[in-house]
């Protein structure tokens, strides 16, 4: 394994690296009381090893105010995606820091209420003036009071007030999709090197965090960069004999496996239970195993201390078939990117293996020492997302329903039968503050089933749900397997005189296509119409690199094509024809 | 452990033939105050000494690393 990269090899790789034309872009600015040099060089490096491209601005030392209040200033000019705020408490603070008890109680709190009040001003301004999504740091809490003993006694103490500023901090931030509070105190206090420098760097540089700090701290705020990257992985590929469990399933027998409640056992018990909460947010699990299918199967099937069972993998590639070529029919199957696995697989050959041959994976390198296994998912980065919508949450099992629903479908020689026993349910919803999230989430990253591929903002979303003009709804299916969630969205752009509809949007995860769900949607957009007394349906086909399952939607649908502009097909709706297509699906008006 | 100039010039990521005694920040442009900083970290780290304020701000030039590094019983042939 490679020797950790310490600070001044971060600064010197900075040095060396360049843009690769597909690596995303990612501008983020950094705002400080003091100095962090280094920091946003060792982010762009690390950025980097993750084919993301950081374009940075490091506002100049101490003077954020300046920055955030002068509308002319570096930071805007930037144009930042992601901002970073870095406040020490001590020139914060200032006087009230070493003196708290100058004040009174009265005094002290009304100060915590003022110094709340300039945080969110800045916030505010911050958020008026970019687009950013901004990242603050905890303000960190001290050890030391003249008080010793009796501080954590003191009302609105120095502590206390701190922590009621932090406090306060993480409500305003909490349901605000754009501002998120970062963790200091819990990093401070879980690093193992100490990440606050060394008082004589402190008193010559006012470098807060030392340089393995702030090599630390670039890593969590990678955190950040993945899901604004697209870069967020979505499933787990796992190995059975020595990384699910300790021992050899095929030599030590079922009985003799190191798994459960036992010292040996301890530590896959643990990391189990961290896959298992992973799975319960989303994230798909998949097996990647060299072993005798049966042998395997028992185990997770029957052993007592198993946490992880059949129903909990999306895809089981138990064989003994060259595991790269079981990884590529594990993306094929989940129909999901390579470059979206993560594999885990203790043995270095098998992850050199992979490194080699599938090099879109991401492998992540297991220690030899299992009690350091629970660690290593901890530390694990690239789930992150900004939202968690309930989607994302049931991801995990939606693909393991999706399996069944192969399962069934190869017993079924016709295709109709098949669509038919799935007993799909179509729900077409208003959209509401609940789901704009979703719909929001949906224009940006679907892409097959997309007419117009027109990607919005929360804040654009937002504004057409307000506008009376417009017309937003969510589609959800289920079937008899499970809840497919919201996986449709319409937009539709009524005009002034009330004539004619325009389809702005209609697209559909590509998880529903092949139900006849897309149909049963734009049957059911079209009685609409007609009851609303619409004479015309306007659509359009703007097509992509990805969008050719839409290319003959519309007329398939008995749209006509009416215009034709620089490879954007305008089709209208005629009325006076019948809507054709065999329907399989139930349509309903949400309920609620 | 590492050579003095060679620690010197892997720091400042800097050719070592040209580092000599009188090498300071004003002949050396790569020795800015955070590579300066960095020098007296890493300089801590593979002598295995702790510098104080005081002798970390009277530093000029290389020569005088070398002669703090000598105050610490640094033998004179890793200091160079």
């Amino acid at each position: 394994m490679m020797e950790k990269a310490n600070f001044s090899d971060y600064l010197n790789m900075n040095k060396g690296i360049k843009r690769d034309s597909p690596m995303p872009e990612i501008k983020v600015a950094f705002l400080s009381n003091f100095t962090i040099n280094g920091l946003p060089e060792i982010l762009k490096v690390k950025s980097h090893q993750e084919s993301i491209w950081i374009d940075y601005y490091n506002a100049p030392y101490n003077q954020y105010i300046q920055e955030i209040l002068n509308p002319a200033s570096g930071l805007y000019k930037k144009e930042p995606d992601l901002i970073f705020l870095l406040l020490d408490v001590e020139p914060f603070l200032g006087e009230f820091f070493f003196f708290p008890y100058r004040y009174s109680i009265e005094q002290r709190k009304d100060l915590v209420k003022e110094k709340i009040k300039e945080i969110e001003d800045f916030l505010t301004i911050l958020q008026e003036r970019s687009k950013a999504k901004i990242v603050i740091n905890e303000f960190l809490v001290p050890a030391y009071s003249s008080r010793g003993i009796l501080e954590s006694k003191q009302e609105y103490g120095l502590t206390e007030s701190i922590h009621k500023i932090n406090e306060q901090l993480r409500d305003i931030c909490k349901n605000n999709g754009r501002l998120f509070t970062f963790p200091l105190n819990s990093f401070c206090s879980h690093q193992k090197s100490n990440p606050l420098s060394e008082p004589k760097i402190y008193y010559l540089t006012d470098m807060k965090f030392s340089t393995d700090g702030l090599i630390d701290l670039a890593s969590e705020y990678l955190s950040y960069i993945y899901p604004l990257a697209s870069k967020s992985k979505k499933c787990l590929v796992l190995d059975l004999d020595n990384t699910l469990w300790g021992g050899v399933v095929g030599e030590d027998g079922p009985e003799g496996l190191k798994l459960g409640p036992d010292k040996e056992g301890r530590p896959f018990l643990d990391f189990q239970k961290l896959l298992l909460d992973l799975f319960e947010r989303g994230i798909i699990l998949a097996i990647n195993s060299k072993n005798n299918y049966e042998d395997a199967m028992e185990v997770i099937r029957n052993h007592k201390y198993m946490l992880l069972r059949e129903d909990h993998f999306a895809c089981i590639k138990i064989n003994w078939q060259d595991k790269a070529t079981n990884m590529k029919e594990i993306a094929k199957e989940l129909e999901i990117g390579l470059d979206s696995l993560v594999f885990l697989d203790d043995d270095s050959t098998n992850q050199a293996l992979i490194r080699e041959l599938v090099p879109e994976v991401t492998v992540i390198d297991l220690p030899k020492d299992v009690s350091l296994y629970p660690s290593i998912i901890k530390n694990l980065k690239f789930f992150n997302l900004f939202h968690i919508t309930p989607e994302d949450v049931k991801r995990g099992k939606m693909y393991v329903d999706q399996k069944k629903r192969s399962l069934l479908e190869s017993e079924m020689k016709d295709l109709n039968t098949f669509i038919k026993q799935l007993q799909v349910k179509v729900m077409v919803r208003s959209a509401d503050e609940s789901t704009l999230d979703r719909i929001t989430q949906l224009t940006q990253k679907t892409n097959q089933f997309n007419l117009t591929t027109k990607r919005y903002q929360e804040e654009e979303i937002y504004e057409l749900f307000k506008s009376a003009d417009h017309l937003i709804k969510s589609i959800t299916v289920e079937d008899k397997f499970g809840d497919y969630g919201t996986t449709g969205v319409v937009i539709v752009k009524k005009d002034a005189d009330k004539r004619c509809w325009h389809i702005d949007t209609f697209l559909l995860s590509c998880r529903v296509l092949g139900k006849t769900v897309e149909f049963a949607l734009m049957e059911d957009l079209i009685k609409r119409a007609k009851m609303e007394g619409i004479e015309n349906i306007k659509g359009h086909f703007i097509p992509t690199k990805k969008n050719k399952p839409a290319e003959n939607f519309l007329e398939e649908c008995g749209f006509v094509l009416s215009k034709e502009d620089d490879q954007i097909k305008e089709y209208t709706f005629d009325f006076s024809k019948e809507f054709k297509t065999r329907i399989l699906v139930d349509v309903e008006e949400w309920k609620s | 452990m590492e050579k003095l100039t060679q620690l010197i010039a892997r720091i400042l990521n800097i050719d070592e033939n040209s580092i000599h005694d009188a090498s300071s920040p004003e002949t050396i442009s790569e020795w800015d105050s955070l590579n300066g900083i960095l020098l007296v970290i890493e300089l801590e780290k593979n002598f295995n000494v702790k510098f104080t304020m005081d002798e970390v701000m009277a530093v000029k030039n290389v020569s005088d690393i070398k002669a703090a590094l000598k105050r610490y019983d640094v033998k004179a042939e890793v200091i160079g």
